[in-house]
């Protein structure tokens, strides 16, 4: 980046004949301006990043036992082939897709409520967008108690309702521990979505509704024919970002269950850090973490290629 | 105006219904948080949990100030928290005058890019490396290593919030600026800053509960427990004290209650901010 700052600086005294000219200068405070944010990203993104490819061919721990020599493709075969990771994957997916869709159909409902003009819509707004601001340890740790089976209030609910016949240990049982998990990340995740969403209807035109009204469309084929096709493009980035945030949350399920019981509850991420931190193994943690990147990368392929897909098709109309 | 008024009146009220059941379901949580924290141990460790508190009292409030490391955590994310979104905000400033104005330059424009990158790549997929740097650098264990992380991890975000604060601002302000002789940076200082208060004000909020709530580094990077921050402190409460849900609570209300309150009050700028970062990012 210097060396293109000099470069400039040389040339274009040639052009003009005395001083850097004013867009020399510009340029010169301009990447000024951005080499510190540009500094940060080479050291703590753009090397780990790298390097975390690096150490996944590599036989590292961090007790020093490893030699560090190259092991070729041993790391991932061994993530692979370890005892959790398929169920690991599945986990994953699990969580990712329901957790995703919940915050979806929630999101969208409670922005269409929002986007009403009735009173005290801000006031709504406000408690809606809470959740969302509150740690998520915190959250974790009150649905945590709120879902204990000795004193928990919504155990205590069900069995009064005689949903339960007793209370159910939700958090510690293989069956419903993911499950519980995948509602609270709902909870605190949708108002998201909502806040998006609001906006994009705000800024869709009244007298298409109007048009539409005056040819008898009611409000559920409006909502089928105008809302959702207009939310579309919003709906595909706010989706698609949440897909990745979801699939590589450490924070929730962690504090929730530490991934079990007997690892029923454990995704990838959580893979990552027990092989890193517990295992103390580089290696294959870096394979795990290099393999979930993979995936990362082709989702975001296969988006980019459907994006473009769309526009060729735009001009092809 | 089509429609019969009966129809909109149910409108009306389904809108109402649904609303309402959002505002319990959000609250809900939080009105348990507090009753519990309020709540006598023996209250709290009743078959029936009740929403009437019988014997309300402040003794796990004060329990949990006084004698568990919440004050200590309590002060140490105020501290990183703080200093992560003042250096955040130090940096973005310039950044997004920079991707404002100068986005013809090349440079500036590959600056850009990098930060949409790398605002896409998982942190979980950076903490061995990082742990590693950190530990290398002697930054394990102290402060330094998450103020270093929640600055780079919030730059990206807050550059965008703040650049498009900053296009909105009429070129020929600055031109008059320059014109009366002030520099570069007297003029960011002195012409776009005062204007553009209520843009950082929100991105400093973001910047600021972005540190605040953030788990993963905090938990990892620092052991000592006079260093530890809020969140893994809270986490490990849960293992310490199993079955003192009330005081587990009463920490829990406390470290929310900023966050909260900051939200509240500033809650116009926050729902701007998160949407024009939404559609930028």
């Amino acid at each position: 980046m210097r060396a293109s700052i000099r470069k400039d600086a040389q040339v274009q005294p040639l052009s003009r004949k005395e001083g850097p000219s004013r867009e020399t200068k510009a340029k010169r405070i301009a990447y000024l301006f951005v080499l510190p944010v540009f500094v940060f990203f080479l050291v703590i993104v753009a090397y780990p990043l790298l390097s975390v490819i690096w150490d996944s061919f590599h036989d590292k721990n961090l007790l020093n036992t490893g030699d560090g020599s190259f092991v070729g493709l041993a790391n991932y075969v061994e993530v692979i082939r370890s005892e959790y990771f398929v169920q690991a994957a599945v986990n994953t997916s699990i969580w990712t897709i329901l957790s995703v869709a919940g915050e979806y159909v929630l999101g969208i409902i409670a922005a269409l409520a929002l986007a009403q003009g009735i009173r005290g819509r801000a006031i709504f707004r406000g408690i809606i967008i809470i959740p969302w601001v509150v740690p998520v340890v915190v959250a974790g740790l009150t649905w945590t108690w709120m879902l204990t089976p000795d004193y928990g209030v919504l155990n205590s609910w069900l069995v009064k309702l005689g949903l339960l016949d007793e209370p159910f240990y939700f958090l510690g049982e293989p069956d419903t521990a993911l499950l519980s998990i995948i509602i609270v990340n709902i909870w605190r995740s949708f108002p998201f979505y909502t806040i998006t969403l609001l906006a994009a209807l705000q800024s869709i035109p009244r007298d298409i509704y109007e048009a539409a009204a005056l040819d008898g469309i009611g409000p559920i084929g409006r909502f089928f024919k105008i809302t959702l096709p207009q939310l579309k493009g919003v709906s595909i980035v706010l989706v698609m970002i949440h897909i990745i945030w979801t699939s590589i949350n450490f924070d929730f399920i962690w504090v929730m269950t530490e991934g079990g019981p007997v690892h029923s509850s454990e995704t990838l991420p959580i893979m990552i850090y027990r092989f890193a931190m517990q295992e103390l193994n580089i290696g294959l943690a870096s394979a795990l973490a290099s393999l979930l990147l993979a995936f990362m990368i082709i989702g975001f392929m296969m988006y980019y290629l459907y994006l473009n897909r769309e526009s060729d098709h735009r001009e092809g109309m | 105006m089509v429609e019969s008024k009966r129809s909109k009146r149910v409108q009306k009220l389904v809108t109402y219904v649904v609303l309402i059941a959002f505002s319990l379901f959000c609250l809900f949580p939080f009105l348990w948080m507090v009753i519990t924290a309020l709540k006598p141990a023996e209250e709290v460790r009743s078959t029936t949990p009740s929403f009437f508190i019988e014997n309300p009292t402040f003794e796990n409030f004060l329990h949990v100030f006084w004698n568990t490391g919440f004050l200590t955590y309590f002060k140490n994310s105020l501290l990183v928290g703080v200093t992560a979104t003042v250096l955040a905000l130090l940096f973005s400033i310039f950044s997004a005058y920079a991707l404002s104005r100068f986005m013809r330059f090349k440079g500036v424009k590959l600056v850009s890019v990098t930060m949409i990158l790398s605002q896409m790549v998982p942190p979980v997929l950076l903490l061995v490396p990082l742990y590693i740097i950190m530990m290398r650098l002697g930054f394990l264990n102290s402060h330094i290593s998450l103020i270093v992380a929640y600055t780079t991890f919030t730059i990206p975000l807050c550059t965008f919030m703040l650049t498009s604060f900053f296009s909105s601002i009429p070129i020929e302000l600055e031109e008059a600026a320059e014109i009366d002789g002030c520099s570069k940076v007297g003029m960011i200082l002195r012409v776009i800053l005062p204007i553009s208060i209520p843009g950082i004000v929100s991105t400093s909020l973001f910047a600021f509960v972005n540190a605040w709530n953030e788990f993963m580094f905090g938990y990892v990077f620092i052991n000592d427990d006079s260093l530890r921050t809020l969140t893994p402190g809270l986490s490990l409460f849960k293992g310490l004290y199993t079955t003192d849900w009330g005081s587990i609570m009463s920490a829990s209300v406390m470290s929310v209650l900023p966050v909260v309150i900051l939200f509240l009050y500033l809650q116009k700028f926050l729902v701007e901010g998160m949407t024009a970062g939404a559609v930028k990012g």
